[in-house]
This record gives structure tokens, C-alpha cells and sequence, in this order.
């Protein structure tokens, strides 16, 4: 997909000018089209496809897994799957789409978009970057390899409740890895989660393009780093509660197992301190995407930036502090759930905040409905049901009915699909002319949408009723008297609709990548600088030249002021040229060795097999011994006057 | 106090909402574990808290809602757009107005703050003033039923009483429930009556419910709990104090033996039909659905039916077969204490924790095929280290296919038999 015309030359030579030759497998791999460039490869960009293509696959593979329970649903008592297949079932649905589809999605936008939107021509550690997403697929092998194990996939729920994941009750009746698999894949995907958020922290305080000032960063840059911050802050809850109950079921230590005087609520603090932020883990990202979708189509700046951007942090703040409303029926005492539900009720207010300003925004401009920007107008409405029925949570008397019951499963559908997968499908549309220098027919997309949007409700908004009628979550199956029969049904059929236009858009996605209509350059008239790539699909390097940022909606400013733009452009095409031509990092093996090595330790540490687990030690130790002496790679490349890149010439390593 | 606008707010809103909800999703919200049709003081405070919620955020919804709608349509670009096109006001936000919306969010949250703090220490413990006559009971969870236990009901030489995934209180009297656990976590929730709390290990949890008039309620285990978490349910009967008070004293009773008679036994089988159940088969009767308090009731007496030489051989069985070494019948055979006390179950009206309705037919399958009728229970799979029907390898905690307990069919009327002799 690359345009460039350079040729990358032998990396080996300037080396063996100096006389120390390099021994192979310390040179670093220059194919730029191919497998191999994609398993070596440290382009943001082609990394960012990668965690793409992984996280729809997983979201296929999720969406399967809900399909199959909606079907056991359909009508009271059903024999279609057994109890123990619908177990692992939802606790595969919920750790699939919120481990492996939502998050890396998220994830790819993160690493295609945010350099280009602040003007840079990588992340700060390209290596690291590859290494993130090769960790993220060695943590998504684990966690489903029990599909095709004897004891089954993880049945503990997707938030593994102790002492239900001891080995005394997990998969009681069976040999039992599943749990030990699924403990071990989530601690695999954190480190995954930590190493790429570092990154992304790192990129985006220190590689902004001149002028760019934190206040003048596009609101998804921000969301970005917001969600950055609170992965690296609350994945190591997770990581804490996640050893220790490995060390509770490979070492026999007493963390929470009850009969040893161990504390199940301990597992529940640990895993919600986590587990909440998460939630914003999983929703900030969508609201940065529709803040920069909602602009660009109303012609409009953002309203009250400054707000949109503080309520972020707020709400990123305030979520290390509601974890226990997850909890209120834990018997926590009058004052703690007071104290939690107020705390609850307050992260509502930045949240509306966000809501109002999206309108605001829309509010005196020139609203277009193109296909991304109705995904968008959808997340706001069905954020904003699911907004309330958290109101509805947060008051913890009503919580007492409303816990555990398919209220909830509505609720967080509303904030999940209406919110963040709305939002990330708009985010597909929005960017697929950019990353593909094509654009999706409207009359499909806007088709896709609407099937998704009446399939969506159909299905979950009767779930509201189920659990106000009592209908608990997480049952197999449920008696025909007690008045959930057409809901249910009613709930199913809404699930194919809304399988029909997920199958659209997919579709209707594939045939556009190969034969949709070409569209180059700034097709929606956007206002934010990954639009003013010189390409599209943007070239390895990014931009010809760096940009200087000169107002908040960089790339809307350039348009509006082109002459005075145009003039500083070509000085500083001078002055790059004159610091050696654009400086590119080199690709490498060694993030794929490294992360096969935790595939292979994790896989056999899960089946407790310690001496394959310190072998698989070892190829990650091998990996991070050829990653530091590999040599630091690295090549300049240059662009002429007409826009052509050569490059290769006088290899050079810094 | 009386006329806050909190207190306002709520009537209005409950008058409301039981008038239109209702009406509107009638079909939807009326079932036996309808949190709109409460029967008790807790689940009504928790009702209103949630009426509360309901209104305030439908107010905003309808404000936030309509204005998006009218930007939506007002703001629409006329004819197409193209780079050319004028742009509108680049405007970037007006401060009062954010802190006009963010002042009125916060109000908003008052409405529902204020309400639901006077609930959290309404629903917590019984009211002081209530405390004297409130009536105490526990109750387990274990995987996959409840048990329940009377500490106010001791008998003497057997402790207290214990029944199992039928729990009878007193109406019109609040009842304190001591949650406790025996393996994992459950949850405790009878929607009419209440919401639910969780029976944590190594935590004592309690709550509070009060059933307003005599009644049957449905309840249902609330925690995701392991493999037939689905079907871990139970029931709560509310007697009034004297037909309360009357089971109490049947209850602690030992278990009735019934005198065989002298001439020939009256039938070699029980009479009753035992055709196969239909996929997908409810597991009540119509006519138990129409008015479960009878059916309850109706088995509180012996059945005029009953065959006693039958009922022998079904308590020979009960023992032959090693059921007693889970199951306690107190004064017969039964002595375990790691299954449901069936001193007596024929009282019942639920077998296999609330799935089924107790009828001999239902108890025939559940005798003769446990696994079919609740996939993974530890009657069939063993528990704490004992054979259930099964035999497990302990090493590999897998099922090694040797049968341990079978029951043939004609084995299982004479058992039916016996447990429903035990009202």
C-alpha cells in the first residue's frame, strides 16, 4: 500500500565499511511489501491495520458467541446448548468484545491516527509499538485456545468472581485449565495494554508537531492520553488480583480461598478498581472520535473545547473512585454505598457535560448526514439512554433490584454497542478514505446504519423490561411462567437484525477496500492535521514535511491561510533537508520473538507445566537480547522540491 | 419535610408511573419476579427510589432529546456542500451557558440523591421501632439450592429447624434474613418482596423484607454461581401468624411415618403418568401457575391415596441406595448434611431447587435422571468428596462413567412414594 518510490537499501553496509560486520540475525529486515513486512514491521500505521484487522476478527468471533446465547433465549427451557456451553459462552462474549475487539480497535486508532494528528512521523518507540500488538495477540491465542482443549473455555464470567475461579469450584466436574488459561491471557493482554499506553503517553507529550500546544491537541489526541493514563494506572489492580490468583491456583498460597481464610470481597475491590476504569477505558476513546466526526460535519469547532477535554479528565479521574457501585449489593454497609452512589451520581455530570456540548456543537452549523457522521448522531441518542439508565444504577436502593439482572445487560449494551461500537464504526467510515484512499458508498453505509439501529434497540431495549420483570442475567435457561417469554423473543429476533447489518457493513467494508470508489485528499473537508497528509493512503513517513500548528483545528487553519502556510512549508523543507533529510526507524524481529516466547511460557504455565514455561522464558529473554543488540537501525530519507522521496543513500545510524 | 420538593416529586412520580407503566407494558412488567408489583415495604422504597430516577432522567431526556432533534433538523446544511460554500460562525463555546448546564445537571442530581440516601438506611436493617417483633431466619446458599435455617425454632436434640429452597416467614412482620454461604458467592433477591444481597464467605451479610399479606413468592439465585446457576431457585411462602405458627410446630415435628396396613398392599405401581417430558416443557402446571398458594397448601396434608406398603419399600430404598448419606430425614434414616433436609419434603411445592413443580411425575424423573433434569447438580456429579450417582477420578475431576447410584423406574415410584409421604 505504500506509494513511495525510495528504495530501501542493505542496512548491513555502513557497518561493514567500518570492518564489524554485523552477524545476520542482528540485521534488520527492509521488505516493505510482503508477510515479512508485516510481522517486522514498526510503522504506526501498519500496526494500527494490524490491531484492525485482529480486533474485527475478534468482534466477528464475539458477535458469534452472542448469537449462539440469543438463540438458547429464544424460548423458555431451550435444550439448544447446555448449561456448561452457555457459561462459556458469556464469559467468552464479554472477555472477547472488551479485551479483543473493543480495546484494540480502539487501540488501532490510537496508533494510525494519533501521530498524524499531532504532526509526527512515528511513535516514540517504534519497536515497542510492534511488540504491543505481537503481546496482544500472543494474550488472545491463550485466552480462546480452550475452545479446543478437552476442558472447554473459561466459564468463571468475565469478571471471575472468587472463589468460583479456585480450584476447588472452577470447571469442577472436569480437567481444569480453562480458568488457568483465562488468567493467564488477561495478564499477557495487560502488559500488551501498559507497554502501548507508555508509548502512546510518551508520543504525545513529547513528539507534537511545533506549535502544537496540549490545548490546542485534537480532543481524540486527548482522549487518547486520557485513556493511556488510565490504563497504566489501573491495569496493575488487575495484574495484582490476577497473580495472586495464580498463585492461589499453581502454588496453593491463600488469597482467596475461603476454607484457608482468604477473601472472595478482596478479589471483587481489586478487579472493580480496575474494572470501572475500564468502562472509560472502553468509552473515552469512542467520545473522541465523535468529537472530531460531529465538527467536521456541522463546519463547526467543537463547542467549549476546553470543557470537552476537562470533563474528559474529570470523568477519568472520578473513575478510580465509583468502583464499588459494581459492589452495592456485597453488603457494604450503609455508609460506603452512600458514599459510592453519590460519588456515581457525580461522574454524571461530566458526562452530560459532554452530551450538551456535542449539541452545542451541531447548533448553527452546516450539518451534512453522511454515512460516518449518522453512526455518530446514533452514538449521542443511544449513549445518552444508556447515560441514564446508569443514573438509574447509581441510586443504590433501586441498584438492589436492578444488580445482576438484565437491566444491567441493557444498560452497559446501550453504553458498550450504542456508545463505543457506534462510535468506532463511525470512526471506520470517517478514516477509511484516508487509510485506504477510498470511500464507502453512502446508500450502503446509511443502510448498514439504520439496520444496525433498529436492530440494536430491538434487541436490548426490551432487556430493560426483562430485568425490571426480574429476569437475573447469566441463566441459561428460565421457566416459560414468569411473563419473559416475548421479551425474549422479541430480544432474539432484534439479535439478527442486528447480525443482518453488522454483516452489511462488514460486507459492504470488504468490497470497498477492493472496489469502492477512489477518493484522495481531504474528502469531508476535515479540520484536523491527519488530513493533510500529502497522500492518501499517507506515505511511510507521514508528511513531506513537518507541520507547524498554528491554531486550534490545525489543518482547517492551513486551508483558510494557504499562502502564508505554503511560504513556511517550503523554509522548513529547507531547514529538515539541511538536519540530514527525514530520519526513519528500521523494522525488526524482535518484538515477534519476544512476545512468541510469552505465548509459549503462557500457554504452558497455564497447564502448569513450569519447565515449558522456562523455556518459553527463555525465548523471550533470546528476544530481548537480539532486541538490544541488534543495533539501533535508522535511515534518512529526503524529498525533493516535486514531492518525489529518495532515500537509502549514505545509511547512517544515531 | 412533608412537602419538600423531593417528597413532591416522588408521589407525583409513583401516581404517575403505576398509572402509565403498567398500561403501557403490562404484558412485560407483571411477571412473579416483577419488581413493579411489590408486595412489601423494602421493594416499595427501592420501587420509589427508582420512580424517582425514572422521571428525572426522562425530564432531561426529553429536554437534551429535543434539542439535539432541533438541531439535528434546523442546522441541516441546504443544498450541497463543497469547499467553496460559506462557513458558518467558527465560534468555540459560550461559558455561561456550560456552567448554566453543568449548575442544572447537578441540581437534577439532588432530586435523586436525597431519596436514595433515606433509602440506603431504610432498606438496610429493620427500623429500630420494628426491631422487637421482627422474626429471624438464615438463609445458605449452596451450589445449586438454599437452605434455610430457624434459629428461633429449636428442636430438641437436632438443633434447629432446617428446610431447604422453601423459606415460610410470618406476613405483616419484617423478618431479618442472615445470608451465609457455604461455597461460592450467591445472591438472595425475591424482587416482590425486596432486592437482592450477596451471600459472601467469610462475610456475614444480612437484609430485611416484609411480605404485607400471606403469599407465594418467587426468588431466585442472583450471583452468577457456576454451572446450574440458571436454575438456582427457591420460593417464600407468607403465612399469616396463626397458620405460621401451625406449620412451625408440623415442621418440628420428626418425619411421619405412615402405619402399613394389614391387608394386601392396594396398587404394585402409583398411578401416574409418566410420559416423557416434551422439549422445552414448563416446569409447572397450568394449573399450579393459576394459584400456586393453594397447590402450596394442598400439600401440607397427607395424601388420601398414599400406599403404605409402598411407602415401606420406598424408605428401604432411601436407604439402600445411600441417599441418606447426603439427605436428612430427622427421625428416620437420613443423617447428611450435605443436601437439602427432607424431614419434609412432601410439604413442598418445589423440587430440584424451585425448578420443578412437586408433583410425583417431576419427582420420578428427578429420582431416576438427575443429570437431565438439572445438568452438572452435585446429587448426580458428588459432592465434598462423596459418590453422588456418578463416580469421579479425584485426580482428574473427571466423571469416570462408572455408575455409583442407579434407580430404576420401578425402584423410583416406590421412592416417590416415600418423600411425598413426608408432610
Amino acid at each position: 500500500m505504500a506509494t513511495a518510490t525510495y528504495t530501501p537499501a542493505a542496512y548491513t553496509a555502513p557497518d561493514a565499511a567500518k570492518g564489524a560486520a554485523r552477524p545476520w540475525f542482528f540485521t534488520r529486515p527492509a521488505a516493505k511489501t510482503g508477510l515479512v513486512s508485516w510481522l517486522t514491521t514498526v510503522d504506526h500505521k501498519k500496526i494500527g491495520l494490524l490491531y484492525a484487522v485482529t480486533a474485527l476478527f475478534f468482534f466477528l468471533v464475539g458477535g458469534v458467541e452472542a448469537l449462539l446465547i440469543r438463540i438458547q433465549l429464544a424460548v423458555p427451557n431451550n435444550t439448544f446448548i447446555s448449561h456448561q456451553l452457555y457459561n462459556e459462552l458469556f464469559t467468552m462474549h464479554a472477555t472477547t468484545m472488551i479485551f479483543l475487539a473493543v480495546m484494540p480497535l480502539s487501540a488501532a486508532f490510537f496508533n494510525y491516527m494519533m501521530p498524524l494528528q499531532i504532526g509526527a512521523r512515528d511513535v516514540a518507540f517504534p519497536r515497542l509499538n510492534g511488540f504491543a500488538f505481537w503481546v496482544f495477540m500472543a494474550g488472545a491465542i491463550v485466552l480462546n485456545v480452550g475452545w479446543f482443549t478437552r476442558a472447554g473455555a473459561p466459564d468463571v464470567g468475565w469478571f471471575g468472581y472468587a472463589p468460583l475461579t479456585s480450584t476447588a469450584y472452577s470447571n469442577q466436574f472436569a480437567g481444569d485449565s480453562s480458568t488457568d488459561l483465562w488468567v493467564m491471557g488477561l495478564q499477557i493482554l495487560g502488559v500488551s495494554s501498559v507497554i502501548g499506553s507508555l508509548n502512546f503517553i510518551v508520543t504525545i507529550i513529547n513528539m507534537r508537531a511545533p506549535g502544537l500546544t496540549m490545548m490546542r491537541l485534537p480532543v481524540f489526541t486527548w482522549m487518547t492520553l486520557f485513556t493511556a493514563f488510565l490504563i497504566i494506572l489501573s491495569f496493575p489492580a488487575i495484574t495484582i488480583a490476577l497473580v495472586e490468583l495464580m498463585m492461589d491456583r499453581s502454588f496453593g498460597t491463600s488469597f482467596f480461598e475461603v476454607a484457608r481464610g482468604g477473601l472472595p470481597i478482596l478479589w471483587q475491590h481489586l478487579f472493580w478498581i480496575f474494572g470501572h476504569p475500564e468502562v472509560y477505558i472502553l468509552i473515552l476513546p469512542a467520545m473522541g472520535i465523535i468529537s472530531e466526526i460531529l465538527p467536521t460535519f456541522s463546519r463547526k469547532p467543537l463547542f467549549g473545547y476546553p470543557i470537552v477535554v476537562f470533563s474528559g479528565a474529570v470523568i477519568g479521574f472520578l473513575g478510580f473512585g465509583v468502583w464499588s457501585h459494581h459492589m452495592f449489593t456485597t453488603g457494604l454497609g450503609t455508609m460506603a454505598t452512600a458514599a459510592f452512589s453519590l460519588a456515581t451520581m457525580a461522574i454524571a455530570v461530566p458526562t452530560g457535560v459532554k452530551i450538551f456540548n456535542w449539541v452545542g456543537t451541531l447548533w448553527g452549523g452546516q450539518i451534512t448526514t453522511r454515512t460516518p457522521m449518522m453512526f455518530a448522531l446514533g452514538f449521542i441518542w443511544m449513549f445518552m439512554m444508556g447515560g441514564f439508565s446508569g443514573v438509574m444504577h447509581s441510586a443504590a436502593p433501586a441498584d438492589a433490584q436492578q444488580q445482576d439482572s438484565y437491566f444491567v445487560v441493557a444498560h452497559f449494551h446501550y453504553v458498550l454497542i450504542g456508545g463505543s461500537i457506534f462510535a468506532l464504526l463511525a470512526g471506520i467510515h470517517y478514516w477509511f478514505p484516508l487509510v485506504f484512499g477510498r470511500i464507502v458508498s453512502e446508500f450502503w453505509g446509511k443502510l448498514s446504519f439504520w439496520v444496525i439501529f433498529v436492530g440494536f434497540n430491538v434487541t436490548f431495549f426490551p432487556m430493560h423490561f426483562l430485568g425490571l420483570n426480574g429476569m437475573p442475567r447469566r441463566t441459561a435457561v428460565y421457566d416459560g411462567n414468569m411473563g419473559w417469554n416475548s421479551a425474549n423473543l422479541t430480544a432474539t429476533i432484534g439479535a439478527f437484525i442486528l447480525a443482518i447489518g453488522i454483516g452489511t457493513y462488514f460486507s459492504v467494508i470488504v468490497y470497498t477496500y477492493f472496489k469502492g470508489k477512489k477518493a484522495t485528499g481531504d474528502v469531508w473537508d476535515a479540520r484536523t492535521l491527519e488530513w493533510s497528509v500529502p497522500t492518501t493512503p499517507p506515505p511511510e513517513h507521514n508528511f513531506h514535511i513537518t507541520p507547524t500548528v498554528h491554531a486550534r483545528d490545525a489543518y482547517w487553519y492551513e486551508k483558510t491561510h494557504a499562502k502564508e502556510i505554503e511560504a513556511e512549508k517550503a523554509k522548513h523543507a529547507q531547514e529538515e533537508e539541511s538536519h540530514g533529510g527525514i530520519h526513519m526507524p528500521s523494522q525488526s524481529w524482535f518484538p515477534l520473538v519476544t512476545a512468541t516466547g510469552m505465548l509459549i511460557g503462557g500457554l504452558f504455565f497455564a497447564h502448569h507445566n513450569f519447565i515449558g514455561a522456562i523455556a518459553g522464558g527463555c525465548v523471550m529473554l533470546l528476544g530481548v537480547i537480539g532486541w538490544a543488540f541488534e543495533g539501533p537501525g535508522g535511515y534518512h530519507l529526503h524529498i525533493a522540491k516535486d514531492g518525489t522521496v529518495t532515500g537509502g543513500e549514505g545509511q547512517d545510524h544515531h | 419535610m412533608r412537602f419538600s420538593p423531593a417528597f413532591v416529586l416522588r408521589r407525583a412520580a409513583s401516581t404517575c408511573a403505576l398509572l402509565s407503566l403498567p398500561l403501557l407494558l403490562g404484558g412485560w412488567l407483571s411477571g412473579p419476579q416483577s419488581t413493579f408489583d411489590v408486595k412489601g415495604p423494602v421493594a416499595r422504597e427501592q420501587l420509589n427510589v427508582f420512580y424517582v430516577t425514572v422521571w428525572v432522567t426522562m425530564i432531561i431526556f426529553v429536554i437534551v432529546a429535543g434539542v439535539l432533534a432541533y438541531a439535528t433538523i434546523k442546522f441541516r446544511a441546504r443544498g450541497p456542500i463543497d469547499k467553496n460554500t460559506p462557513v458558518p460562525d467558527q465560534g468555540h463555546g459560550n461559558p455561561f451557558v456550560e456552567l448554566g448546564l453543568i449548575g442544572a445537571s447537578i441540581a437534577a442530581l439532588v432530586f435523586i440523591a436525597v431519596p436514595t440516601l433515606k433509602a440506603i438506611w431504610y432498606t438496610y436493617d429493620v427500623p429500630e421501632e420494628q426491631r422487637a417483633s421482627a422474626y429471624e431466619v438464615t438463609a445458605r446458599g449452596l451450589q445449586w439450592w438454599f437452605q434455610f435455617e430457624y434459629p428461633a425454632e429449636q428442636i430438641e436434640n437436632s438443633g434447629q429447624l432446617v428446610t431447604g429452597n422453601e423459606l415460610v416467614i410470618p406476613a405483616g412482620r419484617p423478618v431479618r434474613i442472615n445470608l451465609r454461604t457455604s461455597d461460592v458467592i450467591h445472591s438472595f433477591w425475591v424482587p416482590k418482596l425486596g432486592g437482592k444481597v450477596d451471600m459472601m464467605p467469610n462475610r456475614g451479610n444480612h437484609l430485611w423484607l416484609q411480605a404485607d399479606e400471606p403469599g407465594y413468592f418467587w426468588g431466585q439465585c442472583a450471583e452468577y454461581c457456576g454451572e446450574s446457576h440458571a436454575v438456582m431457585r427457591f420460593r417464600v411462602i407468607a403465612l399469616g401468624a396463626e397458620d405460621f405458627a401451625a406449620w412451625v410446630e408440623n415442621q418440628k415435628k420428626p418425619a411421619r411415618t405412615v402405619v402399613p396396613a394389614t391387608d394386601a398392599p392396594k396398587a404394585a405401581f402409583a398411578s401416574y403418568d409418566m410420559t416423557p417430558k416434551k422439549r422445552n416443557a414448563p416446569g409447572y402446571t397450568p394449573e399450579f401457575d393459576a394459584d400456586p398458594m393453594a397447590a402450596w397448601t394442598a400439600l401440607q396434608f397427607p395424601d388420601k391415596d398414599e400406599d403404605a406398603s409402598l411407602v415401606e419399600k420406598g424408605r428401604a430404598l432411601f436407604k439402600e441406595k445411600n441417599c441418606i448419606t447426603c439427605h436428612s430425614i430427622r427421625g428416620h434414616e437420613g443423617i447428611g448434611v450435605n443436601a437439602p433436609d427432607l424431614t419434609h419434603f412432601g410439604s413442598r411445592s418445589t423440587i430440584a431447587a424451585g425448578l420443578l413443580e412437586n408433583s410425583k411425575s417431576n419427582l420420578h424423573r428427578w429420582i431416576v435422571d438427575p443429570n437431565g433434569v438439572k445438568p452438572g447438580n452435585k446429587m448426580y456429579m458428588g459432592v465434598n468428596g462423596m459418590a453422588g450417582y456418578m463416580e469421579m477420578d479425584p485426580a482428574t475431576k473427571t466423571m469416570t462413567g462408572k455408575a455409583h447410584i442407579a434407580v430404576n423406574d420401578t425402584e423410583a415410584r416406590a421412592m416417590v412414594e416415600y418423600l411425598h409421604s413426608l408432610k
